[in-house]
């Protein structure tokens, strides 16, 4: 130890011998570092994450719940999200159609199964997954930087100071709401993007509206499914975002991070779970 | 009824607060002094469970706190009254909600008897008849008081005051240690109290303990940190500096 001690404050720059030996340990453990550290924060978020909707399950059966403030936040999120849901699916709706459109002409020119074959995609894919990333982005964000601000200006601790759990007091109603009003957007954007779709088909391929308007394939397994992922998607919202917020420290830039935090923690659960909960049900209920 | 013992915190790798100790007996008040960003705030959130110390206990009314779920410290939290630095009003609350707000968690009493104790304490404070003010309506000096009130209105057994005058006017600074110390004598509460204030400070406070780069340097009585040798204690107790 004392050579290399002494190697390396000779201070030769030429970095040869023991020297380069010396500093190998040191850059090892700074590689392990730089690794480890963002391991070790993806690995305690998600374990936060569990945890706090583990409480969030906990407190929405157990203890009083605060219905008013439940409504408010039904009535923040639909509002919040309506008309950005609105103008997203039914352009999506109508892009979805057009292009498709476009293909059918080329192919088979029978534009007779356009409809019947477009609600069961949206019902167990499209609408779920667009409409919770929609909320995920416009609710999400609230969500992170209403509690983020509040966690910085020490109100969350005047709640723990007052025995009252900020899960339960600022959590479980935006959950509740979540549920809900996930499923009533995700069915409302379902609707939009099918009408908008309708309408393209009939005004570029005159396809009639009775011919469209086909629920023949629709499933009982896809209604199934889609509900699973939206109100999965609905859990995950609240729960992610809120987590995030929760986690915010600092000043204004803490509250900045939070809300990116939720924005992306949200998109990736939304994402994952349809992964899980699709392949779930394409394993239950396979198709033909 | 608090002690502190050993309690050492650390950010990152630098120790913020080092190996604390000290107790405080029940129904005494004990000034926490000490330039900014020393650690008293931390000291108290510790104390309060709002923050676990990485080494050390702290006992509050019997009980060790720094291993207790969040649930087992909820009953814990009851016992204590925390007035906060930058006064952590809730924000979608008007002003009697907010005041209100420890006494419905609780859950002791019906509406009306929690009104009329909003009512009570605010005239107390010299703010009567606000209660529906939104607290982004109140000055500083309001926001102080409101959150004084909402911090004794259960009149726990133990009240933290982190700088309970901060940017009041000195009448209005007057009356808060008034206020003080008629919740004292009121309630044989135990409290700590940060402020710079030393003046108020002697005027409700039995203890003193004086934390430097979050170690204690002083722990004693009134007249013994009148008396302390110690260089920095006195200089601060004197107000005085080494630059001229």
């Amino acid at each position: 130890m004392t050579g290399v001690g002494a190697d390396r404050s000779s201070g030769s720059t030429g970095s040869t011998g023991e020297g380069e030996r010396a500093d190998r340990p040191s850059r090892i453990a700074d590689i392990l570092a730089s690794v480890g550290a963002p391991v070790f924060y993806v690995l305690s978020t998600v374990g936060d994450v569990f945890k706090t909707f583990g409480l969030a399950v906990y407190y929405t059966f157990r203890g009083k719940k605060r219905w008013d403030e439940v409504i408010n936040q039904c009535y923040q999120i639909g509002n919040r999200s309506l008309v950005f849901i609105t103008v997203v699916m039914a352009f999506l709706g109508m892009i979805l159609i057009f292009q498709s459109g476009l293909q059918v002409k080329r192919i088979t020119g029978d534009f007779s199964q356009m409809g019947a074959v477009y609600l069961p995609l949206l019902i167990r894919q499209f609408s779920p997954i667009i409409g919770a990333l929609m909320i995920a982005t416009r609710v999400g964000t609230g969500i992170a930087a209403e509690i983020g601000s509040m966690v910085v200006t020490e109100q969350v601790d005047a709640l723990r100071m007052n025995a009252t759990q900020p899960v339960k007091y600022l959590i479980v109603p935006r959950f509740i709401a979540g549920i809900f009003m996930t499923l009533v957007l995700v069915v409302y954007s379902t609707l939009v993007s099918f009408l908008a779709g309708m309408l393209t088909a009939h005004v570029y391929f005159e396809v009639p509206y009775d011919t469209f308007w086909d629920i023949s394939l629709v499933r009982w397994a896809d209604l199934l499914i889609g509900v699973t992922k939206t109100l999965c998607f609905g859990m995950a919202i609240p729960v992610v975002s809120g987590q995030a917020g929760l986690a915010a420290f600092g000043g204004s830039e803490g509250v900045g991070w939070a809300t990116t935090a939720a924005v992306v923690n949200s998109s990736l659960a939304v994402i994952m779970l349809d992964f899980v909960v699709g392949g779930v049900g394409f394993m239950v209920f396979p198709t033909n | 009824m608090i002690r502190v013992a050993h309690v050492t915190k650390y950010r990152g790798r630098q120790a913020v607060l080092k190996d604390v100790s000290f107790e405080i007996p029940a129904g005494a008040s004990l000034a926490l002094i000490g330039p900014g960003g020393c650690g008293k705030t931390l000291l108290t959130k510790i104390i309060g469970g709002l923050v676990r110390p990485d080494q050390g206990e702290v006992w509050v009314d019997g009980q060790e706190i720094t291993r207790l779920s969040e649930i087992e410290l909820t009953r814990v939290r009851f016992k204590i009254g925390m007035l906060f630095q930058n006064y952590a009003l809730f924000d979608f609350m008007d002003v009697g909600d907010n005041i209100a707000f420890p006494l419905r968690q609780e859950g002791k009493l019906d509406e009306e008897e929690i009104a009329s104790q909003v009512e009570a304490i605010l005239k107390e404070v010299d703010l009567p008849g606000i209660e529906r003010l939104q607290v982004n309506e109140l000055s500083g000096g309001m926001k102080r008081r409101v959150t004084f009130a909402r911090a004794v209105i259960r009149r726990p057994p133990i009240l933290v005051y982190d700088d309970p005058t901060a940017g009041l006017d000195p009448v209005t600074s007057s009356k808060i240690f008034i206020l003080l110390d008629r919740l004292q004598r009121q309630g044989a509460t135990t409290s700590i109290t940060i402020s710079h204030d030393l003046v108020g400070l002697r005027s409700i406070c039995t203890k003193w303990a004086m934390l430097v780069a979050g170690e204690v340097v002083f722990f004693g009585t009134s007249e013994e940190i009148e008396r302390s040798p110690t260089k920095v204690v006195r200089q601060f107790w004197m107000g005085e500096s080494d630059e001229v």
